[in-house]
């Protein structure tokens, strides 16, 4: 409440006893919440930190989750009341606090990280070795992408998640397809060129539009002498 | 006619003979699709410190990574050992635990919610390049091999028991057990590979420092990655 109200300030930590089970009478001092919490923006980072926290946990405790994009969409809803600091905050989180270097992009990671792993624990994800990472660093991708989307176009930011979903399931079959077309092919005294399968699948896969206008009428011979 | 001598044949130690009948361990409670799941098998510690956390989180990415390494450097040998019939037998034998310890070490990575290690692919190619380069020395260089191997595990396992004592957890006291049951099992590869002749191994001393050494260092590096 108190975020919605003062954004991830230092007043927000000083109003924030005011929400304790057992109230405070007033808020903090100044010097109160520098003793608390660490001086100037050290403080801010805190809040934002703690609040990234409880988006974890949001994930974990949210009705009717029972796979990543349920999950990922959990998350975005809880960016809603905060979304007119998120900018800022991102921002502040991103400087450090020496100065040096002038962006440090290692919280955004984690934070993208950390959000994807939580949707695949609550997903109940199986993945062991190689997938594993693969599946995070696809999910974190897709949430980082939402998540800007919702910085400049909350409204729409839950169908553009859905549509990031999709595009990906559509990569994964495409791709799921070639493999097998792959594994089928001749082995002795049929050269095929590799990449005559890949586009044989998608054009039939019909799901890639996009790379059929962009191809054109290209010729079987023109085909034929690539070679991968 | 004078008759050809025999070869000598391959033996194997008791305890191996043993082990391969089928006897249900704690390991079982993974494996055997007759065992109902139950909060040692499906649940983890919510109640472990940050450090007690990091250790058995490195624990189990260590032995996963160990498990797959063991998998592929059986794996490396039976390729180039294969036409020995006896040889390609004892390999296949040990190799079979070896895939029932990576199942178990798969599903203890989902329960426990482990992140896996990075290296995966490197412990493959390097288990499998290890294998088939000592069985390329010969077969008495290969049970060098899966000797100085399974002496740096069943160290290795002893340690993380030390380091796993105390909590009282179904799960952690499971695991516990299974790394038990699997110390033993390493061992027995040990021995196996002792009573096949891996002392006879040219420059056997060097050829076991050098993969003790490697294993230790890999051992390290997985439980960091």
């Amino acid at each position: 409440m108190s975020i919605r109200q003062h954004g991830f300030t230092r007043t927000t930590l000083a109003h924030s006893v005011l929400s304790l089970p057992e109230p405070h009478f007033e808020p903090l001092s100044d010097s109160a919440v520098t003793t608390l919490f660490g001086e100037g923006d050290t403080a801010r980072r805190t809040l934002i930190n703690a609040w990234l926290d409880e988006g974890i946990v949001h994930i974990r405790t949210a009705a009717l989750v029972s796979n990543v994009k349920d999950a990922l969409l959990a998350r975005l809803e809880y960016n809603v009341p905060a979304l007119d600091y998120l900018t800022e905050a991102f921002a502040l989180v991103a400087s450090p606090g020496l100065g040096i270097p002038p962006l440090d992009l290692r919280p955004a990671v984690q934070h993208a990280a950390s959000i994807a792993d939580e949707a695949c624990r609550v997903a109940g994800d199986t993945s062991i070795g190689p997938s594993w990472y693969t599946k995070r660093a696809t999910l974190a991708a897709i949430y980082t992408a939402a998540e800007l989307h919702q910085l400049a176009s909350p409204q729409t930011a839950p169908g553009f998640l859905g549509s990031l979903f999709d595009s990906a399931s559509d990569m994964q079959s495409v791709l799921s397809e070639a493999e097998n077309s792959r594994s089928m092919l001749p082995r002795a005294g049929q050269r095929l060129p590799k990449v005559l399968v890949y586009f044989d699948t998608i054009l039939q896969a019909g799901k890639c539009n996009s790379k059929r206008r962009a191809m054109g009428p290209v010729s079987v011979r023109a085909m034929n002498s690539l070679s991968v | 006619m004078t008759r050809g001598l025999k070869p000598p044949r391959l033996s194997l130690s008791p305890r191996l003979l043993h082990s391969l009948v089928q006897r249900p361990g704690p390991s079982s409670a993974y494996l055997d699709p007759n065992m109902s799941p139950d909060v040692s098998t499906c649940s983890t510690p919510n109640d472990l410190s940050p450090s007690r956390r990091k250790v058995l989180e490195a624990a189990l990415r260590v032995d996963q990574a160990g498990e797959v390494a063991a998998n592929y450097i059986y794996q490396g040998q039976l390729a180039v050992l294969r036409r020995d019939p006896e040889t390609a037998a004892l390999i296949q034998d040990m190799w079979a635990q070896e895939r029932k310890h990576l199942a178990v070490m798969n599903k203890l990575q989902v329960q426990h919610q482990i992140r896996p290690t990075a290296l995966w692919e490197v412990a493959k190619v390097a288990g499998f390049g290890l294998g088939a380069m000592t069985a390329l020395m010969g077969k008495e260089a290969a049970m060098a091999c899966t000797e100085a191997v399974e002496t740096a595990i069943g160290e290795h396992y002893d340690d993380q028991l030390k380091d796993l004592q105390g909590s009282t957890h179904p799960s952690i006291v499971l695991l516990r057990n299974v790394i038990r049951e699997f110390r033993d099992d390493e061992l027995e590869h040990l021995d196996t590979a002792v009573e096949n002749n891996s002392q006879r191994a040219p420059a056997h001393a060097l050829l076991s420092s050098v993969v003790g050494i490697g294993c230790n260092i890999a051992i390290e590096l997985c439980k960091r990655i």
